[in-house]
């Protein structure tokens, strides 16, 4: 038996539920002094940001897209990273995965950052290209590729627009909704302003069984269109500003690629956020092993289907041989930004996989967490290179590449612009944990009860209730 | 979740090996008239190969048509196997139990109708042993200093095809040793001694089962990227063709792929309710099973939709004339735009309408008119991909025509499915279809705990 408890030691954790929201409220109200760095850090970030995109702004203007590349990627990649989050909540909740418990809230609070995303694609929608050629002649294109086959007024601009605008409302509902009875509990243990706030938030909650049962409808409901939405709109952004914009490159696994780095890409910054608040924000009683052990299978079948995703393409690019592809492939993967996918290779898929491929480092905390900045780093490059290649392409309307064009390195702005957008999104999602409790407390509580050690056997092991 | 109650494990041998020891009356006659099935359609096969691939209704530019649609399909269904049970296995579900024997041997039965399907599309099938030897024993690379394009499709699928097949027999042995051995034990003369012989000493000690725990994870685990690449490979066979518009897409892998594990789970499911049906197995395969499978087919054929809505979308996107005119023949002309409603309708929407609804997915008849329909579905999808793309191909095209199945094609066709499920039966008659060690560990991990007032079921985590 003892042998069998060390076997599992920390990998359940067996929090009680009658402390967990003291504990949680304390945790909120506490500003320890990292979190004030982190945020100082954030907002000079942020600050950079802006100076960037003033001095490309006053440089350049926004009638060419060319020089707005690395603003592209970079709102590329908050767009596909924090969109994805809340869904990977909603996804093992509704697979009722218990492990998942710990990391509902720092998944949902993403959704603050759909503001962010949001602001950002203003400037995106004055320099995205018109679908119809202003100068169309015999060599190129009177409509440019693009999925509006029938240009629908505001297309595309208006309509991506809509799509990221809705996408960041629903999400600011489901983190409400899914947070409506913590902030119920934050309302009695709270004073002054902060019991204002959540007062208003809470409304008339009293956790009444036919107010959890709507509550648990509604998440079924907005998670449902959640999904829809947030798989379409990587597909319109994917496409309207990246396969689109490069003559000649038309793939139909590349939307899917996208949404696959995405929630790959969200799954790995979620095991960083968690190994962060187990390690130094006192965390550890609420988030055992398992969580990571668990997250980390996902992960690595997920950095399995990405390569496998870049193989299909690859491949049939490669072995069609017609020089329309073999410019595409060249462009983004062997010659111009061969050097970025080889490093995106190397993040999205091979140190994840060897790192994952093996149990021992899946059971610690540690191994997922160095699998996830791997994987953050490579959706990072992944963006530039796609974003940054397909601003600068050349003439959109055209139906082939011209030749090959070289990679275009950024400049100081470039770099301002792209550490900003980072600084932004942490300052906002930093911002969100003073609000709302970081771990679901709620779902805590539910799974106190689900869960207990019993002995089968000669060993220890977990008990899992199953009541649905 | 969990339904039923715990048996006791001398039930448990009694009720799952009564289609061995004790078999139905209507066994035999069943047997005996999908037997006749499918010797008609060796007849078929016979006539066909002695007058030749006219008397089928392929022609120029349809060169591809019944016979190899049906490939692709049989292929998918052997998906099933390994998605349920390596994936199901690896994530610890406890609803697969009943469920993964079953897929593992339609993989296998399916596999081997598979590579039947472009054996008699050949036309003299045995002239193929040339594509491999010249003489017994000789390499054909070898004897004529040929060496065959390893970079073909055609080259990668049988690889494919025989690796995936070669594991999942491993798959399905491993799986099997536990209840060889029970069978060893309740039998006498011949049977004995060839239970005794597969079941290789099996004895039950906690050595074995830890080899055959370590076994089947790592199977579980090395068969999955084979399982991949076999439908992505024979999706290549396909998309490396650039002179069929329609078929150069990027996404056809992950795409067959998809569709294959949908066709091939809604046939599980199919073939679990028939199970329950005539061998009265429903304290075995209970509606949880059953709808924890239609769960599963919601998300999998929500992802398939996906994937199909990429496809026909780009194949817009390029605005690309030829591409373009076949989408249009595809999507507008009759007859194949009433086919192309029936398939989306078929393999999404109806389905998705019954799975949605809980009191559907746990009517069995429900469930079977859902899972039927997917696999007409699916069948059809790869029917629309073949032949519209073949009729329209563009690129060195001098002769138009289209396909219209002659009798011999149909004849076939009906066959294939007569013989995977008279293999199933006959397998059924010598092998328990529901592991017995799976559901007695099953019952065992199985206990409750105290919530408030009430009494819920749970389990013991096994890791």
């Amino acid at each position: 038996m003892a042998a069998n408890q060390a076997h599992n030691a920390g990998m359940w954790v067996f929090p009680r539920a009658e402390e967990v929201s003291g504990d949680m409220a304390a945790k909120s109200r506490a500003m320890p002094r990292p979190m004030v760095a982190a945020i100082t850090v954030s907002a000079i970030l942020l600050v950079l940001g802006i100076i960037g995109f003033v001095a490309r702004a006053v440089d350049d203007g926004f009638t060419d897209h060319a020089p707005w590349g690395y603003y592209a990627a970079i709102f590329s990649f908050l767009l596909m990273v924090t969109g994805a989050a809340p869904l990977v909540a909603l996804v093992f909740r509704f697979t009722k995965s218990h492990w998942r418990r710990p990391l509902s809230r720092v998944s949902e609070l993403f959704a603050l950052v759909g503001i962010l995303n949001l602001l950002m694609f203003i400037p995106l929608m004055f320099v995205l290209p018109a679908i119809n050629n202003p100068g169309a002649g015999e060599e190129a294109m009177e409509l440019r590729r693009t999925i509006w086959f029938e240009v629908p007024i505001g297309a595309p601009h208006w309509w991506d627009a809509l799509g990221v605008g809705f996408l960041a409302v629903l999400g600011l509902a489901i983190l409400w909704l899914a947070s409506v009875p913590d902030l119920a509990e934050a309302r009695l243990t709270s004073g002054g302003m902060r019991r204002k706030f959540y007062s208003l938030m809470a409304g008339h909650w009293f956790g009444t069984k036919r107010q959890w049962e709507m509550q648990k409808a509604g998440l079924a409901v907005l998670g449902a269109f959640y999904f829809m939405f947030l798989i379409w709109v990587h597909f319109i952004i994917s496409t309207d500003y990246g396969q689109s914009l490069i003559p000649g490159w038309k793939d139909s696994i590349f939307p899917v690629l996208y949404s696959l780095t995405g929630l790959q890409a969200s799954l790995g910054l979620i095991l960083i956020i968690m190994f962060i608040m187990r390690r130094w924000g006192g965390y550890q009683e609420y988030i055992g092993i398992s969580l990571f052990w668990s997250a980390s299978k996902i992960l690595l079948g997920l950095s399995m289907l990405w390569v496998y995703h870049v193989f299909s393409f690859m491949i049939t690019y490669w072995y069609g041989r017609l020089e329309v592809e073999q410019d595409i492939l060249k462009y983004l993967f062997t010659q111009s930004y061969g050097g970025m996918f080889a490093a995106n290779f190397f993040f999205s898929f091979v140190m994840p996989f060897f790192l994952l491929l093996w149990n021992p480092v899946r059971k610690t905390a540690w191994g997922p967490a160095l699998a996830g900045v791997a994987v953050l780093i490579g959706a990072l490059l992944f963006n530039l290179r796609i974003f940054v290649g397909a601003f600068n392409a050349g003439d959109v309307y055209q139906h082939a590449l011209n030749g090959v064009p070289p990679a275009v390195w950024p400049d100081i702005w470039d770099i301002f612009m792209v550490v900003g957008g980072l600084g932004a999104a942490a300052l906002i999602y930093l911002t969100g944990t003073r609000i709302f409790p970081l771990i679901s407390v709620w779902e805590i509580k539910e799974g106190a009860m689900y869960q207990r050690m019993g002995t089968f056997i000669r060993g220890e092991y977990l008990i899992l209730a199953k009541p649905e | 979740m969990q339904e039923g109650t715990v048996l006791p494990a001398q039930q448990v041998n009694r009720d799952l090996l009564r289609s061995i020891l004790d078999p139905p009356g209507w066994f035999w006659p069943v047997v005996a008239l999908l037997g006749l099935i499918v010797l008609v359609a060796f007849g078929a096969a016979g006539y066909m190969i002695n007058r030749g691939l006219g008397v089928t209704g392929m022609n120029r530019p349809v060169m591809w048509a019944f016979f190899l649609t049906n490939f692709v399909f049989w292929i998918g269904i052997s998906h099933a196997g390994v998605m349920l049970s390596a994936i199901l296995r690896l994530s610890k579900a406890e609803w697969r139990r009943p469920a993964t024997r079953a897929a593992e041997v339609l993989t296998v039965f399916s596999l081997m109708t598979a590579v039947l399907m472009p054996l008699i599309h050949t036309g003299r099938p045995w002239r193929t042993i040339y594509w491999i030897y010249t003489a017994p024993f000789v390499p054909y690379d070898f004897a004529r200093g040929i060496w065959p394009n390893v970079r073909s499709p055609l080259v990668w699928d049988p690889s494919a095809i025989f690796t995936y097949l070669t594991s999942s027999v491993l798959f399905v042995m491993v799986a099997l040793l536990p209840d060889m051995a029970v069978l060893r034990d309740r039998t006498t003369g011949i049977p004995h001694r060839i239970y005794g012989m597969l079941a290789m000493g099996w004895e039950g000690n906690s050595r074995q089962w830890k080899f055959q725990i370590i076994a089947g994870i790592l199977l579980s685990a090395l068969i999955l990227p084979v399982f991949v690449s076999v439908h992505s490979i024979v999706s290549w066979d396909f998309s490396m063709t650039v002179s069929v518009k329609s078929w150069h897409s990027t996404i056809f892998a992950p795409y067959f792929v998809i569709g294959a594990v949908h066709s091939g789970v809604s046939a599980v499911a199919f073939v679990l309710i028939l199970l329950r049906q005539v061998y009265g197995w429903q304290n075995y395969i209970r509606h949880e099973h059953i709808d924890g499978l239609a769960r599963l087919l919601m998300f999998v054929a929500t992802a398939w939709f996906y994937f199909f809505f990429m496809e026909v979308i780009f194949g817009f996107y390029g605005r690309e004339a030829d591409e373009i005119a076949l989408r249009s023949f595809q999507f507008t002309e009759s007859p194949w735009n009433i086919w192309m409603m029936i398939f989306v309708g078929s393999t999404y929407f109806l389905p998705m309408a019954i799975w949605l609804v809980r009191p559907a997915r746990r009517n069995l008849w429900i469930m079977s008119i859902a899972c039927i329909s997917v696999n007409i579905g699916m069948w059809l999808e790869r029917f629309l991909i073949i032949i519209p793309g073949l009729a329209r191909k563009q690129m060195f095209t001098f002769d138009w025509g289209t396909f219209r199945p002659s009798p011999v094609e149909i004849i076939i066709i009906f066959a294939t499915f007569a013989l995977v499920t008279m293999l199933m039966l006959l397998f059924s008659r010598v092998l328990p279809l529901i592991p017995l060690y799976d559901i007695k560990e099953g019952d065992i991990l199985k206990t409750e705990i105290q919530i408030g007032r009430r009494t819920v079921p749970a389990t013991f985590r096994e890791d």
